[in-house]
């Protein structure tokens, strides 16, 4: 008795210095956010002038618009990468798994900055589509939701590679013989056998990158301009240029409240995935 | 499985190929483009000068910034391990009613936003200033990423630590303490170093709560760059992003020959 109180004493010494960053700096300022969004009164107020003003609303289509453009980019792009480095019997495979992740131990600003000097009215990327003369000759993609697009899937392409890399290296490829033994084609093996059976690391790929882009801000505002219309933006505006804290507070309460319902939607479906392949 | 040299896999190479280029293509540019010779940024860069790493090696603001950002990712990597590998093992080496969902709990900060995270500190700080404003501020906010970060490493790999060592080594005679210190410990260096790493990294190329919380006088470099970037397209800001590259070859060169060794 007296040795296993002294365990638990020494479990909540341990636990202690953690429990008291959580509670100090993630409970009670998560909270306080809330409060402050519904200031005594009219507690929906702020909510209300959010969600009913059209142009805080087309803020709101245009990220989770642009989570989706994102999410599409980065899964076609992923999957065959993810595939092949899964797939491949070279001693290569491990050099260009480290170097696909390489990006992530990079700034956000500097990857977003690369993208600047590309996208600029001179940049090799603006001038190659005014050559196409699809676009006026002073074009350039700074500024627009395509570019946007184009960065932020890449910033976030290493962590779809990543996720789906680990899932289909899980995948058994004698599955996929299997299915091209009894006459599949390979696109119709991938199909049936790989990607089926990948669904869970696409759903928690997918769902991650969008929560990640539709919360961005580095990328939008750098790549975005001044003219970037995106949740993350929007509310660094209202807290730190205008100063509109119980404002700022109901944004950020919304944005938060999408990333939560995503983080919900995935342990579901993962769920969901468990009991069908019993 | 499916062939590499059908038709198919081809294509699927092609992509691949592809996909490489957009990954690593941006940050080539602009280790391509610090090198120009040409007053603005040029690529493919025109001639070769190191003018532009010699303007911002003497510029002060960006090595002001590159020394808080040391200092604050140095702190904040080792208070997240000292915390984190803590709360680790309390969680996988004691048994107490609620423990997975304390875990649970204690990760959840990985997967909200950071913008989210930096606004509810700000107005929070505002109300209660239990930190002095700039560096202290923006270092014990960053443990709130950091420690989560130390957890999801060292959670898996004192799972895979035996606890049966331990306690052989205390039925030898050893005080819990030191067979801590003389048997698990040593297991753990790895993930140790890992997870010392990854809050580095976080903290270091954080910007969000940078931005709010941090001083004008304390600027961490990811703030500095992202007020330059915003300002002009100044070669020096690419010549500053180069050397950041660099920097962040060698560390990961560095984690995975350790790793491997």
């Amino acid at each position: 008795m007296h040795a296993s109180a002294r365990r638990g004493l020494v479990a909540a010494g341990l636990l202690a210095p953690a429990a008291l960053v959580f509670a100090l700096l993630f409970v009670w300022p998560q909270l306080g956010l809330f409060l402050q969004s519904m200031p005594a009164g009219a507690p929906l107020a702020q909510y209300e002038r959010f969600l009913g003003d059209s142009y805080y609303l087309g803020v709101l289509g245009n990220s989770l618009l642009l989570g989706l453009c994102v999410t599409l980019v980065t899964l076609v792009l992923g999957f065959p990468l993810a595939f092949l480095l899964a797939r491949a019997e070279t001693r290569w495979a491990g050099l260009l798994l480290l170097l696909t992740s390489f990006p992530l131990w990079v700034s956000a600003v500097v990857r977003s900055f690369a993208w600047m000097v590309l996208f600029f009215r001179n940049g090799v990327a603006s001038r190659l589509l005014q050559s196409t003369g699809l676009v006026e000759s002073n074009f350039q993609l700074i500024g627009t939701f395509a570019g946007v697009v184009i960065a932020l899937a890449q910033v976030l392409l290493p962590i779809m590679i990543v996720t789906l890399y680990a899932v289909i290296r899980g995948i058994d490829r004698d599955l996929e013989h299997a299915a091209m033994s009894l006459g599949a084609s390979p696109v119709v093996a991938l199909w049936l056998v790989t990607i089926r059976l990948a669904r869970g690391g696409i759903l928690a790929g997918s769902l991650l990158v969008f929560s990640l882009s539709v919360s961005a801000f580095a990328t939008p505002s750098l790549v975005g301009g001044a003219r970037a219309h995106f949740m993350a933006v929007t509310i660094y505006e209202q807290t730190l240029e205008l100063l509109d804290w119980p404002f700022a507070a109901a944004i950020a309460a919304i944005l938060l409240a999408i990333s939560i319902s995503v983080a919900l939607t995935y342990g579901r479906l993962l769920g969901d995935a468990k009991e069908q392949a019993r | 499985m499916i062939s590499l040299r059908s038709p198919f896999g081809w294509v699927l190479r092609l992509m691949a190929v592809l996909t490489f280029i957009y990954l690593l293509g941006p940050l080539f540019v602009i280790v391509a483009a610090s090198f120009s010779d040409t007053g603005y940024l040029a690529f493919p860069p025109q001639g070769f000068s190191l003018r532009w790493y010699r303007q911002a090696l003497g510029d002060v603001r960006y090595l002001n910034g590159f020394f808080v950002s040391l200092r604050l990712a140095g702190t904040v990597a080792v208070l997240s391990l000292v915390i984190g590998t803590a709360a680790a093992v309390a969680l996988t080496r004691f048994r107490f009613p609620g423990r997975a969902l304390l875990e649970a709990i204690f990760l959840s900060p990985l997967v909200l936003p950071g913008l989210v995270l930096a606004v509810a500190l700000t107005l929070f700080y505002a109300a209660h200033p239990v930190a002095p404003p700039g560096l202290p501020r923006l270092i014990i906010s960053h443990l709130l990423v950091g420690v989560p970060l130390v957890l999801r490493v060292m959670l898996p790999v004192l799972k895979r630590v035996d606890p049966a060592l331990e306690e052989a080594a205390q039925n030898l005679g050893a005080p819990p303490l030191q067979a801590f210190f003389l048997v698990t410990l040593p297991a753990l260096k790895p993930g140790l170093f890992a997870a010392a790493a990854l809050a580095f990294i976080f903290s270091f190329d954080e910007v969000e709560m940078a931005l709010f919380l941090g001083s004008a006088r304390d600027a961490p470099l990811t703030v500095v760059l992202y007020g330059a970037a915003q300002m002009q397209m100044d070669p020096t800001v690419a010549a500053v992003s180069a050397m950041l590259i660099l920097l962040a070859l060698i560390l990961m060169v560095a984690q995975q020959a350790y790793a491997n060794r």
